[in-house]
């Protein structure tokens, strides 16, 4: 009734080109945006910002990553854990190299060094195909924590063989270090997830996001059209680590501030790898939806003994926890093997034709 | 009928020179010989059918035209100069283009977007400004969806533009794969049993599309396809393969009348 077209003609291609031609969608979106930059902000909780929103937005980040390369072109990779601590290594030792350039850019620029890392592990990918390329980006991963721990040199040499976040400051505000406060970190990282999130959408859209997305449905086809495996593939590889760098540097900078190799172990690849089935492959609100699936889900289980003046230990909640979220990802996919995007679109699909379906 | 000298068809349009000569080809793939020592040519302006018996070695002959097979012998010669080896996509961006045996749609993406990706070796605008979808980028992916949209139009698939093409039945796939062909403004367009599998109604309207396209924009056109009711309508002359060897080549008339494409066709049985 509400949500429908009807009555929306696009009288230009640029409109119905347009990433959102639906006014609702449209909407919806600055809705969203409300919420994140004001709402939230103001009413919601340290915990709530900081073990919550703060985690949550990161994940995405990096899930958006990991879906420009598997749901978008096809290629399977188990190395974006340590991609994303590429990116904060990285990140560490531009903030010791340049103590007085902005944080933020730095954080971005990171962002390269993962992209650069990526395309190298990513060479394979024009040669093998699906199970192989999976062993090549695993080993990736193993060959990147071995560096991370091997290298002293990443972590400046620190006793802790950990990253420990330096405090800088953006405007003469602190956000970075154990003084930054809560919300100075949530603007900066929500900032960067919402423009690095409305570029992926862009590049999508357009001729780059098409090739890659010919490779994924049919390569054979693809190359004889036009498109250089090559370039569609690397390309993609780049992309996807650059968002995975910069997801990692966020991830120690400005949530956890400080960091060791276990932060970017292999189960973090499985992690955003779950995050982007869950979510709906090849879709960047499915994107969001498998990282607040992943994320929020288990806090809420474990919130809800305490909530209900339930008396179970610890660690009871946690293994009931595993047990939950795994059965719930196995029922979401025989359900749904599109992920929670297609259940979303389904969802307003029938909302567009409600009341009457016919 | 001369070689180099353009003729005019009874129906009126003009047939030019030759387009595409292929020399004493021969294709192996380890021990089988999909094609012995072929030479056929393809005129600027006509509608070139090749038949034969399943195997006879149609679908790798286009194969060789539009570079994905390298045949290990022979010359190809496109526009008066031979062809030297090379990928599949620089034959997309000398004019070539082509649509499959088996559709090979982007099963994942909508009608409009497999439309668009006929366009891709046209679209140059960088990453920089795809990454904004703003000033030169959007100009082009608007420019370019104007295009898509005549192409939509003249094969009359308005009705499933935003539609994943993995959901439309069969007879649609194949005129979105023509159209996705189309976008790329071929001049020789290459076409891979275009009608198998439709039903009478639909193979009309292919036929039509077909002879269009042909008349409409002066797109050369090779085209393999089993139906001879459909070939003798079509095409300006036919080349006819048999295990790999071409066994007759001329007007529909003379090829269908030709005995060694009798016996073929009699001796697989069709
Ligand atoms: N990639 C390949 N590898 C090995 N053999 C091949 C390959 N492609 C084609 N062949 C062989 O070459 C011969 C000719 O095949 P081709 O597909 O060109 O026949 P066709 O005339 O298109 O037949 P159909 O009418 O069944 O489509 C066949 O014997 C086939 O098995
Ligand atoms: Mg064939």
């Amino acid at each position: 009734m509400f949500y429908r077209e009807a009555g929306q003609y696009k009288t230009s291609y640029k409109e119905d080109s347009a990433i959102f031609p639906i006014l609702q969608d449209r909407i919806a979106i600055w809705f969203y945006l409300a919420v994140a930059f004001v709402i939230i902000p103001l009413f919601g909780s340290e915990f709530l910002i900081n073990s919550v929103m703060i985690p949550f937005l990161v994940f995405a980040l990096a899930t958006i990553g990991l879906n420009i390369l598997t749901g978008y072109t096809g290629q399977i990779s188990l190395g974006h854990g340590a991609f994303m601590g590429v990116g904060a290594y990285s990140t560490y030792k531009l903030v010791t190299y340049f103590p007085d350039t902005n944080v933020v850019v730095l954080i971005l620029l990171s962002g390269f060094f993962s992209a650069a890392v990526g395309m190298v592990f990513g060479l394979p990918s024009l040669k093998i195909k699906g199970f192989y390329l999976v062993v090549t980006t695993l080993a990736a991963q193993f060959f990147l924590e071995w560096a991370f721990i091997r290298i002293p040199w990443l972590y400046n040499y620190n006793d802790s063989g950990a990253i420990e976040v330096p405090q800088r400051e953006v405007f003469n505000i602190i956000v970075t270090g154990p003084d930054a406060s809560v919300l100075s970190r949530y603007f900066v990282v929500l900032s960067i997830v919402v423009v690095m999130t409305w570029i992926a959408s862009n590049i999508i859209h357009g001729r780059i996001g098409r090739s890659w997305m010919m490779i994924r449905d049919m390569d054979i086809a693809a190359e004889l059209i036009g498109v250089r495996p090559l370039f569609a593939k690397l390309s993609s590889f780049a992309v996807s680590s650059f968002y995975a760098g910069v997801a990692g540097a966020l991830m120690v900078f400005l949530w956890l501030g400080a960091a060791e190799v276990e932060s970017f172990d292999v189960n973090v690849s499985f992690q955003i790898l779950f995050m982007v089935i869950i979510g709906g492959l090849g879709s960047l609100v499915g994107s969001f939806l498998g990282a607040a699936f992943i994320w929020i889900l288990p806090i809420v289980i474990r919130a809800v003994p305490r909530i209900m003046g339930m008396d179970i230990n610890a660690s009871t909640v946690e293994q009931l926890n595993f047990m939950i979220v795994g059965a719930l990802i196995v029922l979401f996919l025989i359900i749904e093997p599109h992920g929670l995007a297609r259940m979303w679109a389904i969802l307003k699909q029938k909302l567009r034709v409600w009341p009457f379906p016919y | 009928m001369s070689f180099d000298e353009s003729y005019t068809t009874p129906d009126g349009r003009t047939i030019g020179g030759v387009l595409m000569e292929m020399r004493n080809i021969t294709l192996r793939f380890g021990g089988v010989t999909a094609i012995k020592d072929i030479s056929f040519d393809i005129r600027q302006g006509e509608i070139r059918a090749i038949i034969g018996p399943n195997g006879a070695g149609k679908t790798s002959m286009l194969n060789v035209i539009n570079g994905f097979y390298h045949p290990q012998e022979g010359e190809i010669i496109f526009r008066g100069e031979t062809r030297r080896r090379m990928r599949p996509y620089e034959a997309a961006s000398q004019g070539i283009s082509r649509t499959f045996q088996n559709v090979a749609l982007f099963q994942g993406m909508s009608t409009l977007d497999n439309i668009m990706a006929g366009r891709t070796l046209k679209m140059h605008k960088n990453f920089f400004w795809q990454m904004l979808r703003y000033g030169p980028a959007l100009q082009e992916e608007i420019e370019h969806r104007k295009v898509v949209e005549k192409i939509i139009d003249f094969l009359e698939i308005q009705s499933i533009r935003k539609k994943p093409v993995g959901s439309l039945p069969y007879g649609l796939q194949k005129r979105v794969e023509l159209a996705r062909a189309l976008a790329a403004e071929p001049s020789l367009l290459l076409l891979d049993e275009p009608m198998a599998g439709m039903n009478v109604e639909e193979k009309e309207d292919m036929s039509r599309f077909i002879l269009d396209v042909n008349d409409e924009f002066g797109t050369t056109i090779a085209l393999i396809e089993h139906d001879m009711g459909v070939v003798m309508d079509l095409a300006d002359r036919v080349v006819a393969l048999d295990y790999g060897k071409k066994i007759a080549d001329g007007t529909p008339q003379e090829v269908q009348s030709n005995q060694a494409v009798i016996d073929a066709y009699l001796g697989v049985a069709h």
